[in-house]
């Protein structure tokens, strides 16, 4: 394994052969959170497609070239596929940033790059080699001719918003009480196969990337839930109801059939294992057994009074839950029903989404992602609105294999 | 159109431009984007014997000695940050006026107070080294450098060398630690 300085840079041929490459990466110091994220930029440096910013909003490329998971204490982990990122990507830039603090503040931050399951290449700073910048390029994979590395060690004391204007991106203002949609044309549009056609022209502009964590909780801020006391680990539930049937459609109009919606998830367990909850296929769960997450019951028609409930039981053994609903049928607008969902931790944090589909197309969306991250709870709010559960698995990279089904 | 060399790769000046007499050697850079102490580096040039020493101390052509004893070789001054495009430092070279006995002239750049500030040419993006015709500024060959180089705080970016009658251009590429004291001591310079 060979331990790179800052500024030392090296064919990716000299440390392995292989296309598959595993960064992992933390920083310890002081401040309550490290942020790492990969930037998956063009031939000239910039980040011309933001689906190709991995971080905490967004935690894979597209066609799942790159993915991130967390590991214990903090540490990231990226996989990434060199073979399948699109040829218009051509560096990944390995970053970290801290909002309150800096980096000449860290103890130090350390990435290992791994190739068939051995560290091939190391990187270590500490805060010696930093001074008052808040966003740092710790690491680079980029293409010149061929695959190279190089160890970065730079930094801008503007934070990730340097950063990212650093890489040609617009960054939304600093949203207030309400976390905005996503932009109706954010949503991921199917992989291109890989390995792409000639590199596209720049896309158009990307709209601004939202830094902000979408948080649960009522005042904006604290949305983690340390789980380190043991036997803490209280249940979060989510409930989601919706007014029996249809408005009448004008004077004479007939009530449309009732309105069928579904409350699910899609889980990865810290264990590795994977699966969706939905009635779909009466994959309802358990409390008692591993998932530890059950869905209480199918409402086909609104009528229940408290709609459908969905547990997560054991948090601490989860790793991401993305919590969704959908159209089953009846309707295809989620307002005509009067759609809400709160979800609610144990510290009694409580989230109410009304939902609103940008489109009839769109009927299927991501509430929220849990995310167990070294022990503490992170509950962002998604809201992003997808065609089915398919597209919603590609922009969050579960990876299931989906087809059709019915009730 | 001029020649794109890479490293170790050499280019005839005479036959890529006929009637050469004089050149203008460009260094380039970028500045630093990222906040920290700037990259300042300097130019520095070496006449060279066929032993590959200097003949004297006025052989070094650098910030504090900007033209050689024979007047052949002018440095154009300090740039302190790598700002502007294209050329941050320029040599100029009358191919004529250079001493027979001198075999090479070696083109360096070295990374002011490296050590201190813990910079090195990994950290420096786009660095070059390009050969005009100084008759009518018409690139003839340029040596874009940046994969050649880590962790290294003085490089030896190229040189012009004598081959019978004519001069040629290389791509050199080397890169040593110490900085400019280290790179002068090689070529005999007392520092």
């Amino acid at each position: 394994m060979q331990a790179f300085q800052t500024g030392q840079k090296s064919p990716l041929s000299h440390l392995t052969t292989s296309n598959l490459l595993t960064i992992s990466a933390r920083v310890t110091g002081p401040a309550a959170e490290y942020d790492l994220s990969l930037f998956g930029l063009d031939a000239s440096g910039k980040l011309s497609d933001d689906r190709y910013l991995v971080f905490f909003n967004q935690p894979a490329t597209p066609e799942r070239a790159v993915q991130m998971q967390s590991g214990a204490r903090g540490e990231k982990v990226f996989t990434i596929d060199l073979q399948r990122l699109p040829q218009t990507i051509r560096r990944l830039s390995l970053t970290a940033t801290v909002d309150d603090g800096t980096f000449g503040q860290i103890d130090h931050a350390e990435i290992t790059v791994s190739a068939d399951g051995r560290p091939v290449a190391s990187y270590r700073v500490t805060g010696r080699d930093f001074q008052q910048e808040r966003a740092v390029m710790l690491f680079d994979v980029y293409f010149k001719d061929l695959w190279r590395v190089g160890a970065v060690g730079q930094g801008f004391n503007g934070g990730l918003e340097a950063l990212v204007r650093h890489y040609g991106g617009e960054v939304a203002d600093r949203p207030g009480p309400t976390p905005p949609r996503p932009a109706p044309n954010a949503a991921p549009t199917p992989p291109r196969p890989s390995p792409s056609p000639p590199p596209a022209p720049a896309t158009p502009p990307a709209p601004p990337i939202n830094l902000k964590k979408i948080t649960l909780d009522k005042k904006g801020e604290s949305t983690r839930i340390s789980l380190k006391k043991p036997g803490h680990a209280e249940p979060i539930r989510v409930n989601l109801n919706w007014d029996r049937g249809g408005k009448r459609s004008g004077m004479f109009g007939r009530i449309t059939a009732a309105a069928d919606l579904d409350l699910g998830c899609m889980f990865v367990l810290n264990d590795g294992q994977r699966g969706v909850i939905q009635a779909l296929g009466n994959s309802f769960g358990s409390e008692r057994l591993l998932p530890h997450i059950l869905l209480d019951k199918d409402d086909r028609t609104g009528a229940a009074l408290d709609g459908e409930n969905l547990t997560i039981f054991r948090p601490d053994l989860i790793h991401t839950v993305l919590v969704f609903t959908c159209i089953y049928e009846g309707t295809n607008d989620f307002t005509q029903v009067g759609a809400r969902l709160s979800l609610k931790d144990p510290q009694g944090n409580e989230i109410a989404v009304h939902l609103s589909n940008p489109d009839i197309q769109r009927t299927f969306c991501g509430i929220a992602l849990i995310e167990n991250i070294g022990g503490e709870i992170k509950v962002t709010k998604e809201e992003r609105y997808f065609v089915g559960a398919q597209q919603c698995d590609e922009h969050y990279g579960f990876g299931f294999r989906w087809v059709a089904g019915s009730k | 159109m001029a020649v794109s060399l890479s490293k170790g790769g050499n280019v005839s000046l005479s036959k890529e431009a006929p009637g050469l007499t004089a050149v203008k050697v460009g260094l380039g850079w970028d500045p630093r984007v990222t906040d920290g102490t700037e990259f300042d580096l300097d130019g520095s040039v070496f006449l060279l014997n066929d032993a590959g020493k200097v003949r004297s101390d006025a052989d070094f052509v650098f910030y504090n000695n900007k033209t050689s004893a024979d007047g052949s070789v002018t440095h154009g001054g300090d740039n302190r940050s790598g700002q502007g495009d294209g050329d941050d430092e320029t040599v100029d070279v009358n191919l004529a006026g250079v001493p027979a006995d001198v075999q090479r002239v070696a083109f360096g750049v070295t990374i002011h107070d490296a050590d201190a500030r813990k910079q090195s040419f990994g950290q420096v993006s786009n660095a070059f080294i390009r050969v005009t015709n100084a008759a009518d500024g018409k690139e003839i060959a340029r040596y874009d450098l940046s994969e050649d180089y880590s962790t290294e705080t003085a490089m030896i970016f190229g040189e012009l060398y004598r081959n019978g009658a004519d001069w040629k251009f290389k791509a050199i590429g080397q890169g040593y630690a110490g900085g400019l004291a280290a790179l002068a001591g090689n070529f005999g310079v007392n520092v």
